[in-house]
């Protein structure tokens, strides 16, 4: 008669208690984008941007219309998109796809980024207000556009770890942890503001702060599928309008409209 | 409970000595602990996996661990010649590690990173939901090898350790729902262990010393791993609603209560700003910010918000700004049911508008018990009020058991959270609240000119909302009403309530929803004599596509736009109540043009998983069952090759019409039952335990010839099925009106003839083929269990396409194929091999 080796029933009872996953820590936090080795490493994804910007962004296809302002498809060109990503995922950071940075946040798919940006039509000067720093890759792209950026985020690690991104990469973000839902009042009113977080309803408090034709764009949808995107736009009269706009079209419901 | 082994010719002595081995004296009892751990332990990881990811994903992984139960059973059979003589051995090694991994595989399966919103965009993923599978399958394949063993080490009563498989899963299904009420999912696995340590201490109670050592060595483990490791708690996906709010600074959980239905998590933030639609027309410097909320989370996902409520509904003026705010521009001072009452926003949106009376329906009893105690003051008494009525029950149940009840308005809104709505996580979930029945019964309960608004979130490209209109239009017609004079909805950014009028709309009443619309900046999809210039104004689509939906919908062209919208927009029934699937085959190839990004978002995850589990079911059964009997399932030299096809034919069609009759009739007693998870557990123990009683009758009677028995099962079969198609609705509606307990009885009454018969031709057909050719045998449960694996996920597949109807139809043309191979599987039999002959039939090893 056999009985197991006494040692295999013990192995596998510690394997099963201490296990080899579990260093996994809580709540997820991934690897810091800005390790000095990434510090000094030279932009080898200029190429992988161009070809982005070229393919997902600056044509139509694939279900989606092209984004055509010059200085955003610039901006998107110019943002190193890669220092912005969880390190684990650098070689996706072009990807035409959104990807995890933890905490349930995302950075969302390159041709989104630049789809909202677009559509908040900013000019030189304009004060805009992001709510949802996440890694601060949207908030690099609009201070590619206007020097004069105000970010919050709610998630006090993101804050504090983007703040140092943006800062190290040189782009000037006025950066803040807190409650988005109130605006940022002392910097109002702005000509853009764009809500990257997720909310049950517009906070009337962003309405408010939204200076007359300015414009407010928030992308609707679950985790990593942004499916609509929702335009506010406030009149000179200080009316507003909300427009429901798809950034990647499903073909056939547009053919039988 | 039976106790077996009384044949047993074993002692302790002779503990794995050799082919004369009968195994552990108490082996039916163990085989019986086992079985219903096994099944408990099943129910309580879908409820894990459920809080953890989504319940969608919980069916899937299970789906593939229970294939354990065939894989067991091949690998004794492919090892049949080393297992020879240390089948004891073997049950008491199996017995011991189970209760090890049933707590391990847990607590591992905890620490497991997977995502399933990352899927798409993080291949790796993958490898760990390959590892999720792997870690919950061995649990399964650990109790599935203790019953093989116990079938090995009890040949001839193969019956009597079936049913004692049957019946002990079915006591597992009742007991874990018990277990539930008790105590949170997390902790079940270790309950688990406990009892799988009782069956343990049964296995070494006569087992010889070195076997009791054996357990005892067991025994400490398991007290080492428990007090080391602790109970694990459930590591909730961080894309759910709980994660989300745990990361809010000031986040506090302020409560938690388990039932089985569902774990519910109170967390208080100042944060928390849960109120769906749209208020940007809410003046908020002068009417003032929203009072403080406390968020119950359902399963950490579904949210529903507890308002904070000093007795001051002056507060709440900003749920007139809302689109559920609409039913009340048609009804004055209304006698208010609010399905699905939740934290209570819907019963203060009736109070604020003055309502006589409300009735506040809820599934999960823990939401009323939470309100009366650790948010009793931050929710201001809200249920204790004495115009507010709390009754813990399923909305539709509740009506259909009150034919006299009578409402001016019945409130449904936003029950499912929007992230899972929008994902379409709930496609393969039925829900009898949204079919047209349904729709129908509120109709029939309301008063003359009563109101039923349901709020739906809107999904993009459009299909929730649609749907919905689809589903009221049909109903109000089949009232005998006009859709067209009945309907008014109106649509936020977000949100679009419709409502359905008893009586046509007068000029005031359409009147006074357009103000509402526009003085809310909402935008008007259906109300009479619509124009076309009012209903794209506030939430400006690029085509007014609700508008033009209704407008096709309540005219001749209806079927065309069903046929040729790119999704299933018909409405749902009590044949096919998959109110969330949207999913058609035909717009697959327009998905492809979206690009693998876009793509993600107009799949409805829910569809997805359950073809993918299909798939993998039936992979995993050729792979791991089918492959390896046709490698190695050979008959000895000497006896004659035939006799597979009939083998095949019986026991695949038997596996297969076993599990499309149990998930049909589940979801058809779900009906009666209410709770789903009631249904589940009673159906399940009614069908597994009396088809245990059909398999110890079947076990009775085997010296007699299994044909007639066989037929006559299969004849009784088609019959009640039959009946039951015809009789079930009206039987369920004359019995809604009973307590739970006749309900709960009526439906085992019912069932328990029809289980009966599902019970017999399988040990009949088993007997038939271990008197035979035994190599087969193999085969008979190789093919069973991969059937049965496959069909479980096949019934689900074709009930969201055909109905349950016609699942029912299958699954007796099915058996009927079962009864007429008979003939062939018996005339195969030709050898007979002497009892008690060791069987040198695998020439695998």
């Amino acid at each position: 008669m056999r009985i197991p080796n006494l040692a295999t029933v013990f192995a596998f009872c510690l394997l099963l208690a201490t296990g080899p996953v579990a260093a996994v820590p809580e709540p997820r936090a991934l690897p810091h984008p800005d390790s000095p080795a990434r510090q000094q490493e030279p932009d080898r994804y200029s190429d992988a941007r161009a070809r982005m910007v070229r393919e997902q962004i600056a044509s139509s296809g694939w279900g989606r219309e092209a984004v055509r302002d010059r200085r955003v498809l610039e901006a998107m060109r110019r943002v190193p998109r890669h220092r912005f990503v969880p390190e684990a995922l650098t070689d996706h950071a072009y990807a035409d796809r959104p990807l995890p940075i933890g905490y349930g946040q995302t950075i969302s798919q390159p041709y989104i980024v630049a789809a909202m940006t677009e559509l908040l039509q900013m000019e030189p000067g304009d004060r805009v207000l992001e709510i949802g720093t996440g890694s601060g890759y949207q908030a690099a792209v609009l201070a590619a556009l206007t020097d004069s950026v105000f970010s919050i985020e709610i998630v006090a690690q993101l804050a504090a770890e983007a703040a140092v991104r943006l800062r190290k990469l040189g782009y000037v973000v006025s950066a803040r942890q807190g409650d988005g839902y109130f605006g940022w009042s002392e910097h109002a009113p702005f000509d853009a503001i764009v809500v990257t977080a997720a909310a049950s309803h517009i906070p009337p408090p962003l309405v408010e702060q939204l200076a007359p034709g300015g414009r407010m764009v928030i992308p609707v949808g679950p985790p990593l599928q942004v499916q609509s995107l929702v335009l506010v736009e406030k009149k000179a009269d200080g009316s507003v309008t909300q427009r429901s706009l798809m950034p990647v079209r499903f073909v056939p419901l547009t053919r039988s409209g | 409970m039976t106790v077996a082994g009384t044949r047993s010719r074993a002692r302790g002595s002779d503990v794995g000595s050799g082919s004369s081995s009968a195994g552990p004296q108490l082996l039916g009892s163990a085989v019986f602990l086992l079985s219903a751990v096994g099944l408990a332990y099943q129910i309580a990881l879908m409820r894990v996996l459920s809080v953890a990811q989504w319940h969608h994903f919980a069916y899937m992984i299970i789906s593939v661990a229970m294939l354990g139960f065939a894989v067991s059973g091949t690998a004794l059979a492919l090892a049949r010649r080393w297992v020879t003589g240390r089948e004891a051995t073997l049950f008491r090694v199996t017995a011991t590690l189970l209760p090890l991994a049933l707590v391990g595989c847990y607590a591992l399966s905890q620490r497991i990173g997977f995502e399933t919103f990352e899927l798409v965009s993080q291949p790796h993923q993958l490898w760990n939901l390959v590892a999720l599978y792997l870690v919950l399958a061995l649990p399964f394949a650990l109790v599935s090898l203790c019953i093989a063993l116990g079938f090995l080490l009890r040949p001839q009563r193969v019956g009597k350790v079936y049913f004692l498989t049957m019946a002990g899963s079915g006591v597992g299904a009742l007991g874990v729902i018990v277990m539930l009420g008790a105590m949170g999912p997390e902790k079940i696995p270790y309950a688990l262990s406990a009892i799988g340590a009782v069956a343990l201490l049964m296995v070494g109670y006569d087992a010889g010393p070195r076997g009791r050592v054996l357990s005892g060595i067991g025994l400490l483990a398991l007290g080492l791993l428990a007090a080391t490791a602790g109970v694990q708690p459930i590591r909730v996906s961080s894309y759910k609603g709980l994660s989300y709010a745990l990361q809010l600074p000031d986040a506090r959980v302020v409560a938690q209560e388990v039932s089985p239905l569902s774990v519910l998590t109170a967390v208080e933030s100042d944060l928390i700003r849960e109120t769906p639609g749209q208020l940007s027309a809410y003046p908020m410097q002068r009417l003032g910010m929203l009072p403080e909320q406390t968020a119950l989370y359902f399963d950490a996902g579904a949210v529903s918000p507890v308002h904070r409520f000093d007795g001051d509904l002056d507060r709440f003026a900003f749920l007139d700004y809302v689109t559920p705010a609409l039913p009340y521009r048609l009804v004055e001072r209304p006698r208010v049911l609010v399905i699905g009452a939740g934290g209570g926003t819907e019963v203060l949106n009736a109070l604020a508008h003055e309502a006589e009376h409300v009735t506040a329906v809820e599934v999960e009893p823990n939401v009323f018990r939470l309100l009366g105690k650790e948010l009793a003051e931050f929710s201001g008494g809200l249920y204790e009020r004495p115009d507010v009525d709390p009754v813990v029950a399923e909305g539709r149940g509740y009506l259909e058991a009150r034919p006299a009840a009578r409402y001016d308005l019945i409130q449904i809104s936003l029950l499912d959270s929007f992230n899972a709505s929008a994902a379409g996580v709930h496609a393969l979930s039925e829900s009898y609240l949204y079919t047209r029945e349904a729709v129908e019964l509120y109709l029939s309960r309301l008063t003359s000119d009563g109101v039923l608004a349901i709020t739906r979130w809107l999904s993009t490209p459009p299909r929730d909302a649609v749907k919905m209109i689809a589903t009221m239009i049909e109903a109000a017609e089949r009232a005998g009403l006009e859709p067209a004079r009945h309907l008014v909805a109106v649509r936020s950014w977000n949100t679009a309530t419709l409502a359905l009028v008893r009586s046509p709309l007068t000029a005031a009443q359409v009147r006074s929803a357009r103000a509402f619309a526009s003085s809310r900046w909402l935008d008007l999809i259906i109300a009479p004599d619509l124009q076309p210039a009012e209903v794209n104004r506030f939430t400006v689509l690029e085509e007014p596509v609700y508008y033009d939906a209704a407008r096709a919908l309540l005219s001749s062209e209806r079927s065309r736009f069903y046929r040729d919208n790119p999704f299933f927009v018909r409405p749902a029934t009590d044949d096919r109540p998959h109110y969330a699937r949207y999913f058609r085959w035909k717009t697959l190839p327009a998905l492809r043009a979206v690009g693998v990004a876009g793509w993600g978002g107009f799949v409805e995850w829910g569809y997805v998983a359950l073809v993918a589990t299909l798939f993998q079911a039936a992979i995993a059964a050729l792979a791991l069952v089918l492959f390896p009997l046709w490698l190695f399932g050979r008959p000895p030299r000497g006896e004659a090759r035939g006799g597979r096809g009939p083998v095949v034919v019986y026991f695949g069609a038997l596996g297969l019409a076993y599990m499309f009759l149990e998930i049909a009739f589940i979801q058809k007693f779900m009906l009666l039952l209410d709770y789903p998870t009631y249904a589940v557990a009673v159906v399940l123990t009614g069908f597994l335990l009396f088809s245990g009683f059909g398999s110890l009758f079947a076990d009775r009677r085997r010296q007699s010839s299994p044909r007639p028995l066989v037929r006559r099962a299969v004849l009784a079969i088609g019959g009640v099925s039959v009946l039951f198609l015809a009789l079930l609705p009206p039987l369920f509606e004359g019995l809604s009106a009973w307590s739970d307990g006749i309900r709960i009885a009526a439906s085992l009454c019912l069932l328990a003839p029809l289980a009966f018969a599902m019970g017999l031709p399988f040990p009949a057909g088993l007997q038939t083929v271990s008197g035979g050719s035994r190599w087969l045998v193999p085969w008979a449960w190789g093919w069973n269990g991969a059937a049965s694996v496959v069909g479980a996920a096949l019934a689900t597949l074709l009930a969201v396409h055909l109905g349950f109807r016609i699942v029912v139809l299958l699954a007796i043309a099915l058996y009927a194929a079962a009864a007429v191979s008979m003939p062939a599987l018996q005339r195969a039999q030709a050898t007979v091999i002497r009892e008690g002959e060791p069987d040198p039939v695998w020439k695998g090893d």
